[in-house]
């Protein structure tokens, strides 16, 4: 009857995508493990360098309050919402301002020739070295969190969306063109949404690093939020496994906001799932 | 040479006066069209398409065919007011391309479908008449009965990219009929097709022109595509695009896929062949 090719089932296992990330997860473990193992063998206080997942789990659940009123948890919560709130105010106020500045380039090439070739500058200085300015500036550490994300996220954004509205093909051009098309009905009905796709492109990118960049902004003063406890539970202000959860969520955070706007373009646009596929032409 | 093709009504202007509904009234004029090319270095002009003269009737199936370089393809966009004409005269109805283009008298089909991936089959074909500001329920309807047409029914909510190529092409056909142009001018639409596809689309296209009566200007590189299509297939020759020969097609209608086998068929295509020169 099934002389069909029926595939062992491990061989099924080892073909799906899923046991990539099985076989990183346990690999990574394992090397988290022997290397904390090593650590406790001659080290005082493993912890402080590399305590056993285990450990960091139970710290979780823990109700030892660390701080005279809070556990371990509750304040990476808490200060988490503080940091991933500006992160995420940051991200869609710099996501805007990309794509707005993206259109303008293609509107206007004089605006395209100004400042396309400086827009790289935004980049390349260390948000190490912009984010002390732009708190001296603001003088606020909320404002400056927004504003170092809106500045990480507008750069992939602009870039990206200014690449999608060049790679449109000649003929869509010309299609509208036939119909006598008003330079709106353009915009609206085929280039905006045909940089959509790449708007999305820019935003991948530059999720994980708002959410980076807000950290370390925390970083420079002591005014609460993630970057701060996690500075502050370095210096042993703290339990140290206040460290290693921000460390885990952030992480986690980092990845979610990235699988987060995976899913929000599933949504917004549903037709592109099978791109490649398409690309092949007759079939 | 340019001249061999004589045209039975030299004097080109007057055609827009003739009354609508008559037979074999002269839709397209182009008289001594040139177009040349300006090369982005020095090396000058490039002359695209020579002293062109050619009268396309109201109804026809036309097909300009060539080797690529030949300017078929850029007759094809002259007529569409997609690059302007250098010298002589395109008249559509007695208008020029651009009042004809404004006046939405062509439906264009590429040679990539030109699908917009973002929107459904549906709305693919809705665009054109979105665009023209028609009424919802009006376009509803339209939009039905060009799916109709094209065979297309089921797939109206699906997205291009869940298509084959061959029924995204059928769905540029359904936009461009979708406005009721006067002209469908199609570029290479079947090029990038398989053999099969492409000869049930032949079939199809020439069902949906005898029930649309609309003028067809085809351009294709495919001699037995051109010859099984077309009441009269125009030879475009290259280096300086020029038009050599016409070839009236004088196959019955309704074509079908088995004069392909004919002795008419194989002549009419070794005609149309000798027609090029210097390829």
């Amino acid at each position: 009857m099934q002389r069909e090719m029926k595939k062992p089932v491990w061989e099924k296992i080892a073909a799906s995508p899923r046991t990539v990330t099985v076989v990183w997860v346990i690999g990574l473990v394992l090397v988290w493990e022997a290397g904390a193992f090593a650590v406790e063998a001659v080290k005082r206080t493993p912890e402080n360098v590399l305590p056993h997942l285990y450990q960091i789990l139970a710290s979780v659940f823990s109700t030892k309050k660390v701080t005279a009123s809070q556990t371990a948890v509750q304040i990476v919560i808490i200060n988490a919402c503080v940091t991933l709130g500006r992160a995420g105010i940051g991200f869609v106020i710099g996501a805007a301002a990309g794509y707005v500045l993206a259109l303008c380039m293609r509107l206007s090439g004089a605006v395209e020739k100004t400042v396309f070739p400086y827009l790289m500058l935004v980049q390349m200085i260390p948000i190490l070295g912009m984010a002390p300015i732009v708190l001296a500036v603001t003088r606020d550490i909320d404002k400056s969190r927004v504003i170092i994300a809106a500045i990480l996220t507008f750069y992939p954004v602009a870039v990206n969306t200014l690449a999608g509205f060049k790679s449109i093909e000649k003929e869509k051009f010309e299609l509208f063109h036939s119909y006598a098309a008003t330079t709106p009905q353009i915009y609206v009905k085929m280039m905006i949404p045909a940089s959509v796709p790449y708007l999305f492109t820019g935003l991948k990118i530059s999720a994980p690093m708002a959410v980076t960049a807000s950290i370390l902004v925390d970083t420079l003063q002591g005014g609460g939020g993630l970057g701060c406890m996690l500075s502050q539970s370095l210096k042993h202000a703290m339990s140290i496994y206040v460290f290693w959860q921000i460390v885990f969520f952030s992480a986690f955070v980092g990845i979610l906001s990235y699988y987060g706007i995976v899913l929000l373009e599933r949504i917004v646009s549903p037709g592109r799932r099978n791109q490649t596929r398409n690309a092949g032409g007759a079939k | 040479m340019a001249d061999t093709f004589i045209s039975t009504r030299p004097d080109t202007n007057t055609s827009e006066t003739v009354p609508e509904g008559q037979t074999a009234k002269t839709q397209i004029v182009i008289k001594n069209l040139s177009v040349t090319y300006k090369d982005d270095g020095t090396r000058g002009v490039t002359a695209a398409l020579q002293d062109v003269n050619l009268e396309i009737r109201k109804g026809e199936f036309i097909s300009l065919v060539g080797p690529s370089g030949c300017g078929k393809t850029t007759l094809l966009r002259v007529i569409a007011d997609l690059i302007p004409s250098t010298a002589g005269d395109v008249f559509i109805s007695g208008l020029t391309p651009r009042e004809a283009r404004l006046e939405k008298r062509f439906g264009i089909v590429f040679q990539n479908p030109v699908l917009m991936d973002w929107r459904t089959i549906r709305r693919n074909v809705c665009l054109p008449l979105e665009l023209l500001k028609m009424p919802k329920p009006l376009r509803t309807k339209k939009v039905t009965e060009m799916l109709d047409l094209v065979g297309l029914q089921e797939f109206g909510h699906h997205y291009p990219c869940e298509l084959s190529g061959g029924m995204q092409q059928r769905v540029g056909i359904a936009r461009a009929l979708a406005i009721d142009p006067k002209i469908l001018l199609m570029d290479e639409p079947f090029s990038a097709l398989d053999e099969f596809t492409k000869e049930k689309l032949h079939e199809d296209l020439l069902r949906i022109w005898r029930q649309t009566n609309k003028t067809v200007v085809f351009v294709t590189h495919n001699i037995q595509e051109a010859v099984f299509l077309s009441d009269r297939v125009v030879v475009f020759s290259p280096h300086p695009g020029r038009v050599t020969s016409v070839v009236n097609i004088t196959l019955p209608r309704p074509r079908t896929a088995g004069m392909k086998n004919t002795v008419d068929f194989t002549e009419l295509v070794a005609k149309v062949r000798s027609g090029f020169v210097g390829v």
